[in-house]
């Protein structure tokens, strides 16, 4: 019966409890960060910009780099095969 | 919503209080309800404008602060684990003591009784322990809370009898320990 009491107290204590307030600055500390969230959010593009670039660049170099020495290989194996056929000796 | 900022302050304006309640509930602990409650309003802040009013603006605030108050729980459970052989912020110490916790709304006499409440409903599953604090504490209504839960009456109603249950089980072990003490 004790026990039984002390449960129900237990359960039943929070009945009727009352709202609590939150701290008048909350507000401005919520402008404060969603101002904080849109200059990270669009630092976050620049960098992202940035790396696009980066990416562009490289692939650009790769791309046209490769190109040089595809053309300069093709003229060593000409030159090769050129030498292997008129032998001097 | 045409005029976001001014929209924004009604919207805190009327469920600021609502939010910390729920943050309040789940944590214990007034500087992390009020970081939960600043983290809610900015995700309402931010999709404020692409709300699809597929649900009452009350019950999508609801959801998120209950899925904020969770998430908070998991990242503060984590970073306990990890610190575990490192020394502890003042912060950790204070959330360690939720049973401690006495809630600023709760009259004198039931403070004690309602910290071992509050205690006991953290040792419940993460659906009996929502299901339970929507109904008996915040006094909502089970079609209320299966829109906020998104499920069936049925199964709130079910939750709730089963978070009773558990709370009569967990607190009658503790009346013995209760009892040693006195």
């Amino acid at each position: 019966m004790e026990k039984e009491n002390w449960i129900n107290e237990i359960l039943e204590s929070a009945n009727g409890i009352a709202k609590a307030t939150p701290n008048a600055s909350l507000f401005a500390k919520i402008q404060g960060k969603i101002r904080e969230h849109e200059i990270v959010s669009s630092k976050w593009i620049w960098l992202a910009a940035a790396s696009l670039t980066l990416l562009f660049l490289l692939n650009a170099k790769v791309v046209f780099g490769g190109k040089h020495k595809t053309e300069a290989s093709a003229v060593e194996s000409l030159a090769t095969s050129l030498s292997n056929n008129n032998q001097l000796y | 919503m045409k005029n976001l900022a001014g929209d924004f302050q009604s919207v805190y304006n009327q469920y600021a209080v609502l939010v910390y309640n729920v943050a309040l509930n789940y944590v214990q602990n007034i500087e992390d309800a009020e970081e939960i409650t600043q983290d809610v309003f900015v995700q309402v802040y931010n999709s404020l404008e692409n709300f699809a009013e597929k649900s009452s603006l009350k019950t999508w605030i609801y959801r998120i602060a209950i899925n904020k108050s969770l998430d908070f729980i998991k990242y503060k459970n984590s970073k306990k684990r990890f610190f575990i052989f490192g020394n502890k912020s003042q912060n950790e110490k204070e959330y360690e003591n939720v049973s401690n916790f006495e809630h600023p709304g709760i009259l004198l006499e039931n403070k004690e009784k309602a910290a071992v409440l509050y205690a006991t409903i953290n040792e419940l599953t993460t659906n009996q322990q929502t299901a339970f604090i929507l109904s008996k504490i915040d006094g909502l209504g089970n079609v209320e809370i299966s829109e906020i839960m998104q499920l069936s009456v049925s199964s709130v109603e079910s939750l709730v009898f089963r978070a009773k249950a558990a709370l009569q089980e967990k607190l009658s072990k503790k009346f013995e320990e209760h009892r040693k003490k006195k």
